[in-house]
């Protein structure tokens, strides 16, 4: 495939040949036919009407809620009462601040490991690249769990951590609240941040930084002129996906903030809905639903429209950085990262399923959690859950949900950022779109789910009621996802030059032929991404799926919940394990299968 | 500014549609009397299994794993009848209940579930639940188990402390040494903005302000003061425990390892459930109820049975209701059995109190009223939120 030879000026490009300018006389009735006939304008259309059903409509169920008769005293509750403070303003600011730093964390982790893996030739970098996709996997307590197991002081009291254990003292600020929220949150999100960038890094033009570096261009300059700008859709999509996870994330201040107070909205959010105070919580959600916006918006703006495309059907593979003297320190500061967040998490995780007490490391480790029959004097006569029938038909309810969400969510996020990126609809349009396909992130899971039934639980028209089936929580599921798939499709979709797609329109190529045969393969790299995101999404989710997985048909993070719930924490914490390894078996499989479908860098 | 305009009439008719189509979370809006008998609630024993028999199955929502339990005996009491027990949370089957009732769609004939001034408040009064007390045990189970719903048992949450530290007895005599500096940053419990039944504990300390009042008298000898925006006692109490550095986790899990570990030198107290010392050999606690504590150890609340509105199988979801209050014996047999453990108490008076807990009596906690409390829950989750 070759650049055709002829480039018009791309923002004068006409997308569809339809397009043309008609009749002077009734110029603007004919535009508006043509418009409507248009097959981008038609997708277009169908992707709104999709957006408002998945994402709108649950949306305005919550705002519904709050302007009822009996609950519209919430949103002076929240804003306008002596519990303000408390509520809304302190959480808010936490919320931000933890947000912030771990967008900021997670970039800059992420992004360095991105570099370090796709660009050094660091030994053992393709481990690297397959450990630093775990913590996402890894449920976030599990982080939590294992800063607690290290840092833990006698602040609650019970047994103390490894440091504390060993006589060194550990302050409050290092054991609770913002300072261990960020970090875990960081620990537990930079994947995000790393698998967008790495994705990106890797399709960076080799001729590119060749041609620079020929020219005599500094590697900072070449690292700032040319790599950065075409990797930093994906820095932006990451930092906001980050954002979003620290600003909804709920079991890490949980645990490690309440012990000294410190409460973001999500805790506040959770605690409403849970002490019976509905209403209260959705104003709460919807605040964060707005926050999010603005931060969204605002970073849209300080980003610009500029276009980075690199994929335009031609150039190679790029040459591996030198490090020279740095490989040492380098190679250490990325394995310590990684050591840090996956290994350790990991064998926290694997032993709290193994131990005979909860979470005390120190009573002596049974294999009983896991292959033991029912024993009274254990868990209340539980079984272990490899010998626990129901866990079988969990695990495959799990990962065909995964699936099923992960290639609902990946066709309909591409579709989404064709429209977002290639249409040239009217910019508040495309700006909503945007910002819509970005809320399902901060739409409390519960509320969801809730929504979910309200308006698919009874029969609408000629469809039937949902409630009950598969096909619900995949709706739902897909939903919920879309924020994962629209970014990563939008950050691979920038990448690929219109120059390509505009010889497919000369070839005489329609929307549909372009979107399958060009548009869907250029960017197989980055739809991969974002589908094994949303399969461990879908996977590890809880607080989606607990409402609309009926319990005759068990998903293994409802399972885990159940026994959480009960205090069988270990047969929980194994449930978890196999989530995190179904988790990394889809993430390890995908870049087998990443490779088979990038041709042009076979030459890995 | 015509385009904004233009927006706004683009967005109405989407929003019209959206409406109208029923896009929305559960209102209690249609709030309706849910005192019609049903006819089958006086049906006897017999007819009951006939048609339930006919019936062939009943669901049933239960907050605890234990209902598999029930099931398994169930079965083999009625094998003609298919009994499926689903453990659900309280607060998820609260919100599942109502979107379910909502839809049309009711997926259970029986809740099972604890947290009762929002089920009072949430469920009955919207007609989602309905109460049936079977005849075989009206007149053993006390008016307050029956009305408004039909109560099995009664679960805690009271203070506990750490009797491998304190082998002669707890040693909290009165509750406002908790607001003292020797207990500073040494009581610990759920963060009761985050779960319901530590917002019922509080709430009781309200509602028992007169208690709180004298029991204040005789610690510090001289009659309680107010601070500012403080209304009364229970409220001075909850103010003085959290300024005195309260500890508040996530989990009741949390509050029994920090109480209960062994080999502390100096463990905290907290507030949590009765029955979990049950764990005390398994987990390695030291958790005992801090009896004798004045003017209370902490409460008492029910756990309900509730019909649930247009079920498809009400004659078997009858049957069940009776099978969980437990048969004739004094242990209640198999039925009551997984609920038969230290630290629950059953409601019926003609069961015995299980062994190797102190008797109701004598644990002397406040029993929740559910409906008052709900009437003043708000407002003390309210005054939480100003602390």
């Amino acid at each position: 495939m070759t650049a055709p030879p002829l480039t018009p000026a791309p923002q004068a490009a006409p997308m569809d040949p339809g397009s043309a300018a008609p009749a002077r006389g009734n110029r603007g009735l004919g535009r508006v036919r043509t418009a409507l006939t248009r097959p981008t304008t038609l997708l277009a259309a169908g992707v709104l009407v999709i957006l408002a059903i998945l994402v709108v409509s649950p949306l305005l169920g919550l705002l519904n809620t709050t302007l009822a008769a009996d609950s519209r005293s919430a949103w002076t509750d929240v804003f306008a009462s002596r519990m303000s403070a408390n509520l809304l303003w302190r959480p808010l600011g936490n919320s931000l601040l933890m947000g912030t730093a771990t967008a900021v964390l997670s970039t800059l982790v992420g992004g360095f490991l991105a570099w370090v893996v796709v660009m050094t030739r660091l030994p053992g970098r393709a481990v690297l690249g397959v450990l630093a996709t775990i913590p996402f996997a890894l449920p976030s307590f599990a982080l939590a769990l294992a800063w607690d197991a290290v840092f833990r002081n006698d602040l609650i009291g019970g047994s103390t951590g490894i440091l504390m254990n060993m006589g060194v003292p550990v302050p409050d600020w290092l054991a609770w609240g913002p300072v261990p929220v960020a970090v875990t949150l960081t620990a537990h999100y930079f994947s995000l941040s790393f698998m967008l960038i790495a994705a990106a890094l890797a399709s960076v033009n080799g001729d590119l930084l060749e041609a620079a570096e020929m020219t005599g261009a500094s590697r900072f300059r070449v690292a700032r002129d040319i790599a950065l700008p075409v990797v930093a859709p994906a820095v932006v999509s990451g930092a906001l996906l980050a954002f979003a996870e620290g600003v909804s994330n709920f079991v890490t201040p949980a645990l490690l903030g309440l012990p000294v107070r410190f409460h973001t909205l999500s805790t506040r959010l959770y605690g409403a809905i849970t002490t019976g105070d509905v209403a209260r919580g959705y104003v709460l959600s919807l605040v964060l639903i707005v926050v999010a916006a603005l931060v969204m918006f605002a970073s849209s703006r300080a980003g610009g429209r500029r276009s980075f495309a690199t994929i335009t059907g031609k150039g190679g593979r790029s040459r591996a950085v030198d490090l020279g003297g740095w490989s040492w320190p380098v190679g250490a500061l990325a394995w310590a990262v990684i050591l840090c967040t996956t290994i350790l998490p990991g064998i926290v995780l694997v032993l709290s399923s193994l131990v005979r007490r909860t979470n005390d490391f120190s009573s002596g480790f049974t294999l009983h959690y896991w292959i033991g029959g029912s024993d009274p004097a254990l868990a209340q006569g539980q079984r272990g859950i490899l010998t626990n029938p129901q866990i079988l038909d969990a695990t495959w309810n799990t990962v065909l949900l995964g699936v099923s969400v992960a290639i609902g969510a990946g066709v309909l996020g591409l579709l989404i950022s064709y429209v977002l990126t290639r249409s040239r609809g009217p910019r508040w349009l495309l700006g909503s779109m945007s910002a819509v396909s970005f809320v399902p992130f901060l739409i409390p899971g519960i509320a969801l789910g809730a929504a979910f039934i309200a308006q698919f639980g009874a029969p609408v028209g000629p469809f039937p009621s949902l409630y009950g089936t598969f096909a619900i929580l995949v709706l739902a599921g897909i939903a919920a996802t879309i924020p994962f798939s629209v970014r990563a499709a939008t950050s691979a979709l920038s990448q690929v030059s219109k120059d390509v797609e505009e010889s497919a329109v000369m070839a005489g190529a329609g929307l549909f032929r372009r979107l399958g045969a060009i548009i869907a393969p250029l960017t197989a790299r980055g739809l991969f991404t974002g589908g094994v995101l949303v399969f461990v999404q879908m996977v590890r989710d809880l607080s989606l799926v607990v409402l609309l997985a009926t319990p005759a048909m068990p998903v293994l993070a409802v399972l885990t919940y159940q026994y959480s719930s009960e205090n069988f924490t270990q047969l929980a914490n194994a449930v978890t394990v196999v989530i995190a390894v179904i988790s990394v078996a889809a993430t390890i499989l995908a870049r087998r299968l990443e490779g088979a479908a990038q041709p042009w860098s076979a030459s890995r | 500014m015509p385009r904004n305009r233009l927006l706004a009439l683009a967005a109405l008719p989407l929003v019209v549609i959206l409406a109208a189509c029923g896009g929305g979370t559960p209102t209690t809006d249609d709030v309706q009397a849910a005192a019609t008998p049903h006819p089958l609630d006086t049906a006897g024993h017999d007819e009951l299994v006939e048609q339930a028999t006919e019936e062939g199955q009943v669901t049933v929502y239960s907050f605890t794993s234990r209902i598999a339990q029930v099931e398994e005996a169930f079965e083999a009491q009625y094998p003609d009848i298919d009994f499926i027990g689903h453990d659900i949370s309280s607060s998820e089957q609260i919100t599942r209940l109502q979107s379910e009732v909502e839809a049309g769609t009711p997926s259970a004939d029986v809740a099972y579930i604890s947290d009762a001034p929002v089920v009072i408040t949430e469920l009955l009064e919207s007609g989602v639940l309905s109460n049936y007390v079977p005849q075989r045990v009206a007149d053993s189970v006390p008016q307050e188990y029956q009305e408004p719903l039909l109560a099995n048992r009664l679960s805690t949450k009271i203070l506990m402390y750490n009797e491998e530290a304190h082998p002669d007895g707890s040693p909290i005599e009165n509750l406002w040494q908790l607001t003292e500096d020797e207990w500073n940053g040494r009581v610990v419990m759920v963060d009761p903005s985050v779960r319901g039944d530590y917002l019922d504990l509080m709430t009781e300390f309200v509602r028992q302000s007169d208690a709180l009042a004298q029991a204040y008298e005789e610690h510090f000898g001289s009659p309680i003061e107010l601070s500012d925006g403080v209304e009364n006692a229970g409220e001075q109490f909850i103010t003085d425990l959290y300024a005195n550095g309260l500890v508040l986790v996530d989990d009741t899990d949390n509050v029994n390892a920090a109480v209960g570990a062994t080999d502390q030198e100096n463990p905290p107290v907290g507030f949590t459930s009765y029955s979990d010392r049950r764990d005390n050999e398994e987990e390695g606690w030291a958790l005992q109820a801090s009896l004798g504590t004045t003017p209370s150890v902490g409460i008492t609340f029910p756990a309900y049975i509730g019909m649930v509105k247009d079920a498809e199988n009400p004659a078997a979801a009858r049957l069940a209701a009776d099978f969980l209050m437990g048969d004739d014996t004094p242990t209640g047999g198999p039925g009551y059995e997984p609920f038969y453990v230290p630290g629950d108490y059953p409601v019926r008076t003609d069961m015995e109190m299980p062994q190797d807990a102190a008797p109701l009596d004598e644990l002397g906690a406040w029993d929740i009223d559910p409906q008052e409390t709900a009437s003043i829950r708000g407002d003390v989750a309210d005054f939480l939120l100003t602390l």
